[in-house]
């Protein structure tokens, strides 16, 4: 019998290489993100405020609209040919099939931080860290975040009339505590202060990721039955 | 619980809420001593004090039916889980008006990103999105678990939500009647606001009664029970 964590590395497996042979939702995302730096440009009067300056909240907010477009896909190709049936049909626990998606999704999301955070060093001059690895932290565990509950969710909308445009009506009043204390972090690391400053914004981004991925792993399995 | 029984609860509760609720505007405009530094506008305190404690309790009535009814798929939680939900959408509705009303004359400002303020207002997104996940689903039974997992993750989350708005300072005064200390208020006041709590309460059960029987009836209607 296939362990359970393999199973869902295989579910992952899958949805990475679709994406990878169909580049759907990377090209969308990316382009998104170049152009949400392009409109940030001309949508911030330089002459009040530097961009540099607000550059956490906009790195923070590029990465969940992004994300979005690609989160509310998650189930797209499972929505055609009867592919879910057949993918609830295989012997595969529903939860395994949770961590699968959300562990693509993770890393796609991972993909998404770190691109946002070159396009806007490149745009916006923005200042590294002596060490980003404590930024990158942020970033990763926040998006790891994201990601869980947005693929709950993405399953919940991809069973509805209004399919994705629902996503972040569900989405955004729950991923507050994400946007607040990732970008309280992300704006306490680029502005230099040691990494021991932010370690509390971090737990709340580790009990939001915890919070997500137990409920996803608890009640993925009533979303998908029908 | 019968029919019989679920109406004449709300016909009881419903009275009690009303004669409870005309007793509270009384103290609240004839009795009540005027707070000193605010003046008369502090009287809205006793309206939206007990709405947002009916509103946070409806939501946790909302989580527990859910969960109790992916549990153990038994429709009747279902039921009680929407009626809590819509009573508690009122609720929270009265808490984001009388908020604002307040805070114009008190603090000079419509909106403030206040803790609380900000919290009902997710909280009552959290409520639409719960409605909106039901009725954008073509199989109603399925349209039940979603919004049953909506109002679990929404409650989860509640504690987090919460810790996002305290951080951001706030001019919303600290809790005065809830706090370990005991509540810091003028002994009229309290009795007022517990009139007030108390009324609200009633009126929320009595709501929630009588919508538990709607929901109850249009699912017999449903399954054929009762001709259309």
């Amino acid at each position: 019998m296939t362990s359970w964590i393999a199973l869902a590395a295989a579910v992952a497996a899958k949805d990475l290489r679709v994406e990878f042979r169909t580049r759907e939702r990377i090209v969308v995302m990316g382009a998104f993100i170049v152009l949400a730096g392009v409109l940030f440009n001309y949508a911030i009067d330089r002459t009040a405020v530097h961009p540099r300056e607000i550059a956490a909240g906009l790195v923070w907010v590029t990465i969940v609209l992004s994300g979005l477009l690609g989160l509310g896909r998650t189930f797209e190709l499972e929505k055609e040919d009867g592919a879910m049936d057949a993918l609830l049909a295989a012997p595969l626990p529903r939860d395994a099939l949770f961590v699968g998606k959300v562990m693509a999704n993770t890393l796609l999301l991972w993909g998404v931080a770190f691109f946002t955070l070159a396009v806007f060093w490149l745009f916006f001059q923005l200042q590294m860290p002596g060490n980003p690895l404590p930024l990158f932290g942020v970033l990763l565990l926040g998006t790891t975040g994201f990601a869980a509950m947005g693929t709950l969710f993405g399953g919940i909308t991809a069973g509805t009339r209004m399919q994705e445009s629902l996503l972040p009506v569900l989405l955004f009043p729950l991923v507050v505590p994400l946007i607040t204390f990732g970008v309280r972090a992300t704006a306490d690391l680029l502005a230099g202060f040691p990494p021991e400053h932010s370690a509390p914004s971090l737990r709340v981004l580790g009990a939001f990721t915890l919070i997500a991925l137990t409920a996803g792993v608890g009640l993925f399995r009533f979303i998908v039955e029908d | 619980m019968s029919l019989a029984t679920v109406r004449w609860g709300a016909l009881v509760l419903g009275v009690a809420g009303v004669a409870l609720t005309l007793l509270f505007h009384w103290q609240v405009f004839f009795w009540v001593p005027t707070e000193a530094s605010m003046g008369i506008v502090q009287r809205i305190f006793y309206i939206h004090l007990p709405a947002a404690w009916v509103g946070f309790l409806a939501f946790g009535i909302v989580a527990i039916c859910s969960a109790v009814y992916l549990w153990l798929g038994e429709e009747k939680l279902d039921q009680a889980a929407v009626a809590a939900a819509e009573g508690g959408m009122i609720f929270t509705t009265i808490v984001l008006t009388s908020g604002p009303l307040w805070a114009r004359l008190a603090w000079g400002t419509w909106w403030t990103w206040d803790p609380r303020l900000t919290l009902t207002l997710l909280l009552w997104f959290i409520y639409l999105g719960y409605f909106l996940v039901r009725s954008s689903t073509e199989n109603p039974e399925r349209g039940r678990r979603f919004a049953a997992v909506v109002g679990i993750v929404g409650a989860l989350n509640i504690p987090l939500i919460h810790m996002s708005v305290v951080w951001f300072r706030s001019l919303h005064p600290p809790p005065i009647v809830a706090r370990q200390d005991g509540p810091q208020l003028h002994p009229d006041m309290l009795t007022t606001v517990f009139t007030a709590l108390g009324a609200w309460t009633l009126i929320f059960f009595s709501l929630f009664l009588l919508r538990y029987g709607v929901g109850r009836l249009e699912a017999r209607i449903e399954q054929g029970v009762i001709p259309s």
